[in-house]
């Protein structure tokens, strides 16, 4: 079925916008997708919204990181028939989440010092831990081409399936060379979701994760790799964390990194 | 004799300042009692985030405080790093660093100036719903817009969170048809950008001037505008090399919200485009020369709201400087050439540049295993918190006798000047307003 002019919220929740500006940066699409769909709300981009109005379709960015933004995220959740967590840190936590194993009202003392209590302090959540959510599309910031092949088949009442494969696909098809396998450096790409076309790879440039995990991953295979070159499997899962701690967190054995700026 | 007055003025979701924030005034017996840029951004502690990890990990971290000055943020920890453990830059890495900054400059100034504030000031909720009726600005404005984002995927590898940029250099550099084709671009970029000067000079702005306002920006030894400078300088005559940018910015936790605030000497500053035109702006060239001139004739320009008029004459200067440097490039094409191969040391190091919003500082502590043990960052917008209240006083004060309306209009035009963030100002919907 084809949805004739969706009505669509785009939110954003704790983030550095990233994601909605990916959406803004569609500079040559931009007044087509103003026509396609009916944008009750997008704070960020326009000074008129509807937050009362039932929505087809809800895009949300950033992470659960307030009081506010779980009420955000809940009355949105209700007016939305299909809520999308659109970049990494609305579908795994992405860095807010980095460090969610510490005292966040420790974190609060150390960036605002004492007598900072007004300031909410609540862990990183991804939208999955809070609410329904109906689809993920990773990455930070999500790419464009992936946004416009989301919109096109909303559009058409539909979502698309991207190919679950991992970075080192889409560097394998670009012809670069392994930065791990040849120069031993800590490159995520074995691990991480593609849909970037292996762009740090290909710019010489070791893959940091910021697409979070790729399903089924040859973990065996990618961890006999890695300590070839003296890679342990808690570094590249700590690595991997910076951007999908969630996902990882429960595998590494978990240090206080932080304790050593008091020590 | 005016009459007393009693009351407050809330706008309580100001819409994205770096996020979420709103602004709440209150009036009693016809004085200012209080004024409040309050931030409600949820926290995210970046300068624990960035604690325990590798120094190569930091820039991709610490981009991620803002997608719209990612390039900033990612270039600013790579000087701190670089500075900490004393690794020298070839010319080459610091020629794509200041074209990479001007395409932050290029994208973030289209943006604020052209999808932000123009469609205030003519009336209209976005640029979209500006296309019918004026679509030859609103062509020019995503164009403009776009060209910077050209810039900074084609230095940085990506619009959002460069990638190309890496402690010591780049792993890449741009092939040269691609350079080419860019520079065409940034010409037609610039054509564009002088056919609307005369639009920019039609606005009028209510006047906020204040002789005793300050002003801090960094400045270059070099003979010309720039973005890069070791000292900070203020309108007072005050010089400070930038290590010592704690005397300059001394952070303060105020209740009403998640931001810190800057002062400095007990004195709210400003830091921004109309910081740098202010204390720069003798040193502009060119046709950035004759169009500040033109809109800024009378420098110090002390009325805050041209903010956006400076931001213009920045937006001009930097599409010509990158079109300089890229023709330079063409010209000598760059080899390929490594990062700099680092030696890992200890020490702590500081890295400061101009932001779109202002100057941004950097600074690190890393331990003799490359392991960051102590940061801060201290954003422009952080800088600025205290003198935007400084301008709502200023505006509430000079339209005591205006009516609700005039109020508002004023203290988002205050808001919107400074565009703390891309949608700080578009989003000035819930205003409420009561009289006790």
């Amino acid at each position: 079925m084809t949805m004739s002019k969706p009505r669509v919220g785009i939110y954003g929740l704790t983030s550095c916008a990233g994601d909605q500006l990916a959406i803004l940066n569609c500079e040559d699409e931009l007044v087509s997708l103003a026509q396609a769909l009916d944008i009750k709300s997008w704070v960020m981009a326009q000074s008129v919204n509807d937050e009362e109005s039932p929505l087809d379709i809800a895009l949300v960015e950033g992470v659960v990181g307030t009081e506010r933004d779980l009420e955000t995220l809940k009355d949105v959740r209700e007016r939305a028939k299909v809520l999308i967590a659109i970049g990494t840190c609305a579908v795994w936590g992405g860095v807010a989440a980095m460090k969610n194993h510490l005292s966040r009202e420790r974190m609060r003392e150390l960036v605002y010092g004492a007598g900072a209590e007004h300031i909410d302090a609540q862990k990183a959540l991804p939208l999955k831990s809070v609410v329904d959510v109906d689809y993920e599309l990773p990455g930070c910031p999500i790419e464009k081409h992936q946004f416009l092949t989301l919109i096109g088949s909303l559009l058409h009442g539909d979502l698309p399936e991207f190919p679950q494969v991992p970075v080192c696909s889409e560097c394998k098809m670009n012809e670069n060379e392994c930065l791990l396998v040849h120069h031993g450096q800590v490159c995520c790409g074995a691990l991480t979701l593609a849909g970037c076309g292996a762009r740090c790879p290909s710019l010489n440039v070791p893959c940091v994760g910021c697409h979070g995990p790729v399903e089924e991953a040859h973990y065996n295979a990618n961890y006999r790799a890695l300590r070839a070159h003296n890679i342990s499997k808690d570094d590249i899962h700590k690595r991997m964390g910076i951007f999908s701690s969630p996902a990882w967190m429960p595998k590494v054995l978990v240090q206080d990194e932080s304790l050593g700026r008091e020590a | 004799m005016a009459k007393k007055i009693n009351q407050s003025i809330d706008i309580p979701h100001l819409g994205r300042v770096e996020g979420h924030g709103g602004i709440h005034v209150e009036i009693a017996d016809g004085e200012i009692s209080r004024v409040d840029m309050e931030i409600y951004e949820g926290s995210r502690y970046y300068e624990v985030l960035v604690v325990g990890k590798h120094f190569t990990e930091v820039p991709p971290i610490v981009s991620r405080v803002c997608a719209i000055c990612s390039a900033d943020h990612t270039l600013a920890s790579q000087m701190a790093v670089e500075d900490a453990m004393g690794i020298q830059i070839s010319p080459r890495t610091r020629l794509l660093r200041g074209l990479l900054l001007h395409g932050s400059m290029i994208e973030s100034h289209a943006l604020h100036v052209f999808a932000l504030a123009l469609p205030d000031l003519l009336g209209y909720p976005s640029l979209l719903a500006m296309v019918d009726d004026y679509p030859e600005e609103a062509t020019i404005g995503l164009g403009l817009k776009k060209r910077g984002n050209t810039v900074q995927e084609m230095i940085g590898g990506r619009a959002i969170h460069p990638v190309n940029a890496v402690v010591g250099g780049f792993g890449k550099a741009p092939g040269l048809a691609e350079l080419e084709k860019l520079a065409g671009q940034l010409q037609e970029g610039l054509d564009d950008a002088l056919k609307l000067v005369d639009l920019i000079d039609s606005i009028e702005f209510p006047d906020l001037s204040d002789e005793t306002n300050i002003y801090s920006a960094l400045h270059t030894t070099e003979e010309r505008y720039s973005y890069l400078g070791n000292e900070i300088h203020t309108s007072t005559g005050v010089v400070k090399p930038i290590h010592a940018f704690r005397e300059i910015c001394h952070e303060r936790v105020v209740g009403h919200s998640t931001a810190k605030q800057s002062l400095y000497s007990e004195n709210p500053f400003m830091t921004g485009s109309l910081a740098r035109i202010n204390i720069n702006g003798h040193l502009l060239k060119g046709k950035a020369r004759e169009v500040c001139d033109l809109l800024l004739p009378n420098l110090p320009e002390y009325n805050d709201l041209h903010n956006n008029t400076a931001q213009f004459v920045e937006l001009v200067h930097s599409l010509e400087r990158a079109m300089i440097l890229v023709n330079k490039i063409i010209k000598d094409p760059l080899e390929d050439e490594p990062p700099v191969q680092q030696v890992v040391k200890s020490g702590t190091g500081v890295g400061a540049l101009e932001a779109p919003r202002g100057t941004l500082y950097h600074s690190y502590e890393i331990d003799d295993r490359g392991i960051v043990t102590d940061a801060d960052i201290i954003t422009p917008t952080a800088q600025n918190l205290a003198n935007i209240e400084k301008d709502f006083r200023t505006a509430v004060t000079r339209h005591m006798e205006g009516q609700q309306e005039e109020k508002k209009d004023c203290l988002e035009m205050v808001a919107r000047a400074y565009d703390p963030c891309i949608s700080c100002a578009v989003h000035l919907v819930d205003v409420t307003f009561k009289e006790e």
